[in-house]
């Protein structure tokens, strides 16, 4: 069994509303997988459901090869996760909050709270009550809970809320560390896609409880729009050159001309000795590569100007 | 019961750190103290009047400063004010980890949710008992204080089991009310109904069916009432349903906070 997570046509309704629609995705084990969506897409109940939390209305899930369902055995012993905010007891410490969910995970080392409050940089709070911690530091004492007990399967919800830029850096290598080093299988909710596109090796986008797409970073890299963007001291002179050789090339509002010809993208010197040539020099030459934010908005449809 | 001891050893921690423990035993020391007050004013009513403890109108209808009189104001006291404290421990140990979200943590773990749940339950529990025993020597304290005559041991030991009792039915009575802690996901679901049950008990008492209405019953028991089998059942049957409910709604409900 190669695959950490499988769903099958998981679909669940509040009432009137279908927050998740038939969404069927495997996350293979050793992978970290990105599942992106806007507020209210499904994510948080579709993570509900993985973790047994919320009785799917139809369709199965299957979590490290265990059906959830109620009565049956569940796989919690090597699953750890964070679920939308990383919320902790406030009257404990950081070490009496790790204590209590060790205790309720039989079997942890002793060594492994050590080992989490090391790895998560907690050792200056350990005797801090944990409502006095700052909301980064909530945070990475939510993921040293999740990580406390080793697991097979990490399931995070938002990981990096919270996070300052050098807190995204720390919890981005160490998710890799676990993943390369230890075989975890990370599946992970974000809206930080600059972060996701780091971080992980697939990508499932979920809209209105419906699974998008789902592909990899390479087919992310072949369906992201790429244009040549060039600027001169004549961009209608030099736009009209470029017209002339057959290119779809035009001026944009940022005063910049846009070309999406795929030869002129690959071979952006051509286009800028044809230039050149007619006494137009570039000013600027840049092949701009759409980002995984753009391109998460244009397939939602949201796209700048497409919005609705 | 899945690794139900360490679920007990959390719950057990968390109540420790939390604050309520002092407040719920001034809450409960109120009960000898107030009973104290009482038996001050009962012992010379006048003087009671004169130093301005009790109005000129007041009605004294308590009876005598004595240790009977004394023991069954706790009864009483713990079969409405115990509802009271022991629904707030209860709506604490259930419905905080709604408020502070953490509920979440308790689902997806090896520990099974029925033995989180019963370890809450057995906290809550272990600690109301611990409240009603600091009650005894206490009332012991305050009756040598205000001047009480020595109590003969047979009093003593009726007015203890009196006090116990009421206690146990009382304790046993919170349980669906509790339930609604995490059908409520919060406290105060718990405390409107508790209000809810603490007002149709009086109904019930007033029109002479006390011993039918579950929350009725350690009232009616307190004052002196025979308690038939019919009432114990009711009150059996009160705690499991409470319990029961509480369990099932961990298991199948939609966790959705």
């Amino acid at each position: 069994m190669n695959t950490a997570i499988e769903t099958n046509d998981l679909m669940k309704n509040f009432g009137d509303v279908t927050a998740v629609d038939h969404l069927s995705l495997r996350v293979a084990k050793g992978e970290i997988y990105a599942f992106l969506g806007l507020n209210g897409a499904g994510k948080t109940t579709t993570i509900r459901m993985l973790l047994g939390m919320i009785k799917p209305t139809s369709g199965e899930a299957f979590v490290l090869g265990t059906g959830i369902r109620p009565g049956e055995k569940k796989p919690w012993n090597s699953v750890g996760y964070l679920v939308e905010s990383a919320d902790s007891y406030p009257e404990l410490t950081v070490r009496e909050n790790l204590e209590a969910i060790q205790r309720l995970r039989p079997g942890t080392s002793p060594k492994a709270m050590d080992d989490a409050i090391e790895r998560l940089g907690l050792h200056p709070y350990i005797d801090r009550r944990a409502g006095t911690l700052s909301h980064g530091n909530k945070q990475r004492l939510g993921l040293a809970r999740a990580m406390l007990h080793h697991p097979q399967l990490l399931i995070l919800d938002e990981p990096a809320t919270g996070l300052d830029p050098a807190g995204i850096v720390e919890i981005r290598n160490l998710l890799t560390e676990l993943v390369r080093e230890e075989g975890v299988t990370v599946f992970m909710s974000s809206h930080i896609l600059a972060e996701v596109s780091r971080l992980a090796e697939r990508i499932g986008i979920i809209h209105r409880g419906r699974l998008v797409r789902e592909l990899d970073m390479g087919e992310l890299e072949q369906e992201r729009q790429r244009r040549l963007l060039i600027r001169s001291r004549d961009n209608q002179a030099a736009c009209g050159v470029l017209v002339a050789a057959g290119l779809s090339a035009s001026v944009t509002s940022g005063n910049t001309i846009d070309v999406k010809d795929k030869e002129a993208i690959e071979h952006p010197e051509e286009i800028a000795t044809r230039l050149v040539n007619a006494g137009h020099a570039p000013t600027m030459l840049i092949v701009d590569e759409e980002d995984l934010e753009h391109y998460f908005l244009r397939l939602i449809g949201m796209e700048e100007g497409g919005a609705g | 019961m899945k690794n139900i001891s360490q679920a007990i050893w959390v719950e057990a921690l968390k109540a420790r750190r939390s604050r309520l423990p002092l407040f719920t035993a001034l809450g409960f020391a109120m009960f000898p103290l107030g009973g104290g007050f009482f038996l001050i004013i009962l012992k010379d009513p006048e003087f009671a009047r004169k130093v301005g403890l009790i109005g000129a109108k007041a009605q004294l209808t308590m009876g005598a400063a004595d240790w009977p009189t004394y023991l069954n104001f706790l009864a009483l006291g713990i079969a409405v004010g115990g509802l009271v404290l022991f629904t707030f421990i209860g709506s604490w140990v259930f419905g905080r980890e709604y408020s502070d979200r953490t509920v979440k943590d308790l689902l997806a773990l090896p520990t099974s949710r029925s033995s989180i749940v019963l370890a809450k339950y057995g906290v809550i529990v272990f600690w109301s008992a611990i409240l009603v025993a600091m009650i005894f020597p206490l009332a012991l304290i305050v009756g040598e204080l205000v001047g009480l005559p020595p109590v003969p041991s047979q009093v003593l030991v009726q007015g203890g089991i009196t006090l116990a009792v009421t206690a146990i039915l009382t304790i046993a009575l919170v349980t669906p009310i509790i339930f609604f802690a995490s059908f409520g996901h919060g406290y105060l679901a718990p405390m409107g109904v508790m209000f809810l049950a603490v007002a149709l008990a009086q109904v019930f008492g007033f029109i002479g069916y006390g011993e039918f209405f579950p929350w009725a019953i350690p009232g009616v028991y307190a004052q002196g009432g025979d308690l038939g089998i019919v009432s114990l059942v009711i009150v059996v049957l009160t705690c499991i349903v409470g319990v029961a409910g509480t369990l099932l709604w961990w298991e199948f409900a939609d966790q959705t906070h």
